[in-house]
């Protein structure tokens, strides 16, 4: 469903990114670890197209002088290049790192602005109503104000808002940071129902144990380069990988 | 005396309101401070002025026209010199500053220094809470509530209202929603333009037309954004009603105090910019990398 290939991405004199591969394919939940730095978010801000959008909009100056090769597919259709709404148009949507909700909008209004390419005033409504099945905290607190909510409602609200907008491939950046266990835990469970419907996923995370355990298959990225890829016991088996970069 | 202040407030502070808004508009969605924003107030006046001195049209007409015709000379701007340049900040200060005086040395030109004026739909007066109000000015007044209520409605109630609040608020998460922000700021740009020529159109009855008069609305809209925050629509509308306050306050209780108007305005720009520099409704800027 997912295929890139090759990507390689340079801000200024930086390679964020070093000749990046990676495949994901339908139904599956891939999970793609890494320690701080290693260019994560980069990847998943390259695919759904923000790289290039920050590039466009920071033309001219230094910090626009950004690079990046390489080719990325989405159901068979070439999507490097192309802008971010375009991208989400087609279903591959980006649940973005520290959450970002439109901090000002009440939770529902965030929600409907998830749902703006959403057709049809009944669907709007089916779909709100299986994301408040989901996430009934967001039913109650539908006319509060989202930056008022926690951390862990405010990444529910995320997680929603990407739903509304009915992705075919939801990528989900870092969810769990600054949550606490018990919250964590109630998100990850809620991360493998959303899999479990049927929308296939790609999730990046710190928190190794629980994404491994999660996954069909994940990735090690590290120092820009994708070093290990493979199911739970093929990674844990390799000893190096377990201690240089699982850490487990 | 108190209902003499209360009604210049009302009519100041909604031709303000409805520039402010306009301005805060377009800085919140494409992060564009427009100098130009009230050169377009003034070209709608004179638009007006050649519609129904020169051209003999009816003063409704002549005003819908004038919207029309500033709104997509506006537009043609943004696209042509202000988007391209958009992420060089100061660049946009000076081109903005730049083109209102294009426009006001194009209209010297034309017009001349003199100062015109526009007729305006109705003639007399009537009384409102023993006040003498100029059915022009009450006209005025009630259809500027009426297009503000509606601005609020766009933003409140429909679709392309809820994305320019999202693209102002996060301009990626909007992106990652499937929103083509660049439209939205186009289409945002139309909108402020609009705005802002309406106020001219509306007001030109009541004023004085010359290349000059874009100036002193833009100093007093800086004035309120400060004070209502920056790209804060109630924060627009808020400052709108705190500065016409004011004025009016210096203009009718100092003796000969109306020359005053301005700097009080602008007194209260520093005091704000000294204590409370996000203003009253202002968030700051985060979250954007």
């Amino acid at each position: 469903m997912l295929e890139v290939k090759n990507l390689t991405v340079c801000y200024d004199t930086a390679m964020l990114l070093n000749e990046v591969s990676l495949k994901v394919n339908r139904g599956e939940l891939v999970g793609l670890v890494g320690p701080n730095g290693a260019g994560k978010t980069t990847l998943m801000r390259a695919i759904s197209g923000l790289v290039l959008w920050e590039r466009q909009m920071k033309r001219g100056t230094r910090a626009g002088n950004i690079t990046l090769t390489g080719e990325v597919y989405f159901q068979g259709q070439r999507i490097d290049g192309l802008p971010p709404h375009r991208i989400a148009r087609m279903g591959l949507v980006l649940c973005p790192e520290r959450r970002r909700p439109f901090s000002e909008l009440s939770v529902e209004e965030n929600l409907k602005a998830g749902a703006y390419r959403v057709r049809g005033r009944r669907a709007y409504r089916d779909t709100l109503e299986l994301v408040y099945q989901m996430f009934p905290v967001l039913q109650k607190r539908a006319r509060q104000v989202s930056a008022t909510l926690s951390g862990g409602e405010q990444q529910m609200l995320a997680l929603g808002r990407a739903l509304m907008t009915r992705p075919v491939l939801l990528c989900i950046d870092e969810p769990s940071t600054g949550l606490s266990p018990l919250i964590k835990g109630e998100l990850f469970a809620k991360i493998g129902e959303i899999n479990r419907s049927g929308i296939t996923m790609l999730l990046v995370e710190q928190d190794v144990r629980q994404t491994l355990a999660m996954a069909g298959r994940s990735y090690i990225l590290s120092h820009s380069k994708i070093v290990a890829q493979g199911k739970k016991d093929e990674l844990m088996a390799d000893e190096t990988i377990r201690q240089s970069y699982l850490g487990l | 005396m108190l209902a003499n202040i209360l009604v210049t407030t009302l009519v100041n502070g909604a031709a303000y309101a409805m520039l402010a808004v306009g301005f805060s508009l377009i800085f919140g969605v494409g992060r564009i401070i427009n100098l130009a924003h009230t050169a377009y107030y003034m070209l709608a006046g004179y638009s007006i002025f050649t519609l129904v001195r020169v051209a003999g049209l009816a003063y409704v007409p002549a005003m819908a026209l004038s919207i029309l015709l500033v709104t997509v000379v506006a537009v043609l701007c943004y696209k042509l010199l202000i988007d391209p340049m958009r992420e060089h900040e100061t660049t946009v200060l000076i081109i903005t500053i730049a083109l209102a005086l294009v426009f006001q040395e194009l209209m010297l030109k034309y017009f001349g220094g003199h100062f015109r004026s526009v007729p305006g739909v109705a003639e007399g007066s009537l009384s409102i809470l023993g006040v003498q109000v100029t059915r022009q000015q009450a006209i005025t007044c009630a259809v500027l509530a009426v297009i503000l209520a509606a601005v609020w409605l766009l933003l409140h109630r429909t679709r392309f209202g809820l994305a320019v609040r999202a693209t102002a608020q996060d301009m990626e998460a909007a992106n990652l929603m499937g929103m083509d922000v660049s439209r939205i700021a186009t289409l945002t740009a139309a909108v402020s333009a609009a705005l802002s020529a309406a106020a001219g159109a509306l007001v030109a009855p009541l004023n004085i037309l010359e290349p000059h008069m874009w100036l002193n609305p833009l100093t007093i809209i800086l004035a309120i954004i400060v004070l209502g925050g920056m790209g804060s629509i109630k924060g627009s509308i808020y400052g709108a009603a705190i500065i016409a306050l004011s004025e009016s306050l210096v203009i009718f209780l100092i003796p000969q105090g109306s020359f005053l108007k301005g700097a009080f305005s602008l007194l209260i720009m520093i005091i704000v910019l000294l204590i409370r520099p996000e203003g009253l409704f202002g968030v700051a800027l985060e979250g954007e990398r």
